[in-house]
């Protein structure tokens, strides 16, 4: 019956709002304007502010205030780090589809003060209702939330106040970064951002751009990591590196290529610190999955398992935040840092020259070329390690595309692209159930050194677990070949063609 | 959904007071709740600061679902909606004098245009006519404000026959005291009169004639958002009470 519209604006454009109405309508304050202190909560990439809901916590009560459904409200009554952690109520309700995995974190803290307004005509009858929050940071930074309620019948008096309040420069709450007005010191963060790469860009300032883009995306995560507010931060963390690792050894003779083994080790260097607290991350979130695998009868044995996890993940989480703390880790990636930022970058390969489009072209119809090739050679009688090498292969051929992206046409980069991470989906868990197995299979090994009370019910459970993730892989590595012919149909092999090859002599 | 019909077949009893009131008695306690105007004078809309409806012309009240729901606007009170009228619904007797079935064209277009209310309550003009019948067959409880008056006295005796004659169920009469005047010894007794007369017909609270009914007109809103302690606001209060018991 109502509609919801949810704003921001200047302060300034707010007040002008107000003393001049819009158009025939004039707005009538009221309701009282009390002034309270806030924080702001959202996940570290923002994930509450980019689907239009804003989080605050006034004293000891939580407002969730968003686009389409207006607020709600809960007490806080507990202690909370999650969405999961926060008492049934409304906001948990509208909280639902959050990642589990973030943590609500402070984004700023400052003072809200409230207003109602009315809307009216010349009758004085209201045609459309506001909410105002005027919001001053503790950064001074100071923005208007206009939360518009439209009536029943006056729907043209709705989209009037709408039009006059972008015109007047409000966005949506949704539409653009509200925290960037408000929190002016606040480091934006985005883990995938568009890198625009021309395509005449030369390879060579393509492989540099990547890189001094992931490299502060990497260091952004260091802090999050250190204070232990969530597992993604590794996991960005993680993926940055990797980034920046594939460019090193995908983009062949990009840089000479003395720099860029060096530059490859010492980018592994860095990533061989976190691999174990990621595993046992996974393994932890994934708790629940993994007890679901086995009957009931065979939990026992899986809570001292997680339970010595939890005790190693401490371990490698304070091992992991010690050497982030610690002065040859600073050393290290700020002199990485200084390598891509300054203008004196690597040294230039054989291939540095070649325009982006070209070379992109060259790298990726090569990849695609060598998956085909392999998957070829798949069926069902073939050994694994062969599955392995596909999985590999598509990963990179996946990297190269997205690295390059920018440069081919959208819809029908697009177009295979998608197909792609669909085998990719098969491929990875095959692996993963693979890895898992080789994980577990090592901890029985283990198992001897520990005590051993618990080490029957342990080996029982684990056993069990690699029987039903064997099953699990295999169910994988069936699909494998059906998966690969549906990626490869004849629309992808045309547009691979279309988009990637270069008859010689052509280009 | 329950419907009220606020009627009386004599003018200028408190039949739009009651029925803006008693609306936003109903609004308050949390009843979604839809005021019609059927008085082409337009009174209650004109209460409520509503102008007239536009596009809900002729027969389109009867016939028309998304007119009737298009011409819908919400009051500035929560829970309120208004149907305005406007000056072509004098002409209801001949449009529905037209229509098949006449009779219970009114309960149809509110049981599909009043989906979204719990409660709708009609602001009738004062006649008995084809309009009026539908009223009767449409509404669940016909709410009556009489003066104790000689003359009304008259009229309700001429409702409750009209009941008997066309088989209508005189049950869903309601009737209560308006503007009454304590000081007054032909309104005492013409109230003891009528009650003794028709003891199952009237609800005990009584409207007092008052000054701040009179100046809803002035602040053109229910009289409880502007004299919220008034006897008027009170009774008004009380009458609500005893209209949801009996519903």
């Amino acid at each position: 019956m109502t509609q919801t519209d949810y704003y921001y604006l200047p302060d300034k454009a707010a007040q002008k709002l107000l003393k001049g109405g819009v158009d025939k309508l004039n707005a009538i304050i009221s309701g009282d304007d009390t002034r309270q202190e806030f924080r702001l909560l959202d996940t570290f990439d923002t994930e509450l502010c980019r689907s239009g809901r804003l989080l605050f916590e006034t004293g000891d009560r939580l407002d969730l205030e968003t686009t389409s459904m207006g607020r709600h409200s809960q007490p806080v009554s507990r202690q909370y780090r999650f969405v999961d952690d926060l008492a049934d109520g409304p906001v948990k309700l509208a909280l639902q589809d959050v990642s589990k995995l973030r943590a609500l974190l402070p984004i700023g803290a400052g003072e809200r003060q409230e207003t109602s307004v009315a809307f009216v005509d010349a009758e004085q009858k209201t045609r459309v209702r506001a909410h105002l929050s005027y919001l001053t940071s503790d950064q001074g930074g100071c923005i208007a939330l206009v939360l518009l309620r439209g009536l029943r019948g006056y729907d043209k008096a709705l989209e009037q106040v709408r039009r006059h309040i972008l015109a007047l420069g409000g966005r949506r709450v949704g539409d653009g970064d509200i925290y960037v007005p408000l929190f002016p010191q606040r480091q934006q963060y985005d883990a995938k951002p568009d890198i625009d790469i021309g395509r005449d860009e030369a390879a060579h300032e393509a492989a540099n751009d990547i890189i001094s883009t992931y490299l502060p995306i990497a260091r952004a995560n260091e802090p999050g990591i250190i204070a232990d507010h969530d597992i993604e931060f590794l996991h960005d963390y993680r993926v940055a590196l990797r980034k920046i690792r594939s460019v090193l050894s995908l983009f062949a003779g990009v840089y000479v290529e003395k720099t860029t083994i060096k530059l490859k080790e010492r980018f592994s260097g860095l990533m061989s610190h976190t691999g174990q607290l990621r595993d046992l991350d996974v393994y932890l979130a994934e708790k629940e999955k993994f007890f679901r695998l086995l009957p009931r009868s065979l939990h026992s044995g899986l809570e001292p398992l997680f339970t010595s996890f939890e005790q190693q993940r401490k371990k490698e989480q304070e091992t992991l935040k010690t050497y982030l703390e610690s002065k040859e880790y600073k050393q290290e990636i700020d002199e990485l840092t200084k390598i891509f930022s300054s203008r004196k970058k690597p040294k230039r390969g054989p291939k540095a020259d070649l325009a982006a489009l070209e070379y992109s072209r060259e790298l990726i119809w090569k990849r695609y070329r060598k998956v085909c090739k392999i998957a070829a050679g798949i069926d069902d009688q073939t050994d694994d390690a062969e599955v392995h090498r596909l999985r590999i292969q598509c990963k990179k051929l996946r990297y190269l595309m997205e690295f390059f992206g920018p440069v081919f046409p959208g819809k029908q980069f697009l177009g295979v692209l998608r197909p792609l991470k669909k085998l990719q989906d098969n491929l990875g868990l095959f692996n993963d159930y693979s890895v898992q197995q080789d994980n577990l299979r090592a901890l029985l090994d283990d198992l001897d050194r520990g005590p051993e009370t618990e080490h029957l019910e342990i080996a029982q459970s684990v056993g069990a677990l690699i029987v039903v993730l064997h099953g699990k892989q295999m169910e994988e590595r069936n699909k494998v070949v059906e998966s690969f012919k549906r990626f490869n149909d004849k629309t992808t092999r045309k547009t691979f063609r279309e988009l990637f090859h270069v008859k010689k002599g052509t280009s | 959904m329950t419907v009220i019909a606020c009627y009386s077949n004599k003018g200028g009893v408190g039949k739009t007071a009651a029925a803006v009131n008693l609306a936003y008695a109903f609004a308050e306690a949390g009843s979604r709740t839809l005021l019609c105007d059927l008085d082409p004078q337009g009174a209650s809309s004109y209460y409520f600061r509503i102008k007239p409806s536009k596009k809900l012309k002729d027969e389109s009240f009867f016939k028309d679902v998304k007119r009737f729901t298009d011409a819908i606007r919400a009051s500035d009170y929560d829970n309120l909606d208004i149907v305005p009228s406007n000056m072509s619904f004098r002409d209801f007797d001949v449009f529905l004098a037209r229509i098949k079935n006449s009779r219970s064209r009114l309960k149809k277009a509110l049981k599909a245009g009043g989906r979204d209310y719990d409660t709708i309550i009609l602001d009738c003009p004062p006649n008995i006519s084809k309009l009026s019948e539908n009223v009767f067959r449409a509404a669940d409880c016909i709410l009556l404000p009489a003066i104790p008056t000689t003359l009304s006295e008259h009229t309700f005796d001429q409702l409750i026959t009209f009941f008997r004659e066309n088989k209508l169920q005189r049950k869903k009469i309601l009737a209560f005291f308006s503007m009454v005047q304590r000081t007054k010894k032909l309104h005492a007794e013409t109230m003891e009169r009528m009650k003794k007369q028709h003891p199952k017909r009237f609800l005990d609270p009584v409207i007092p004639f008052s000054s701040e009914v009179e100046k809803m007109g002035v602040h053109r809103a229910p009289v409880a958002t502007f004299a919220r302690t008034h006897e008027a606001t009170k009774a008004y209060q009380d009458l609500y009470a005893h209209v949801a018991e009996r519903l």
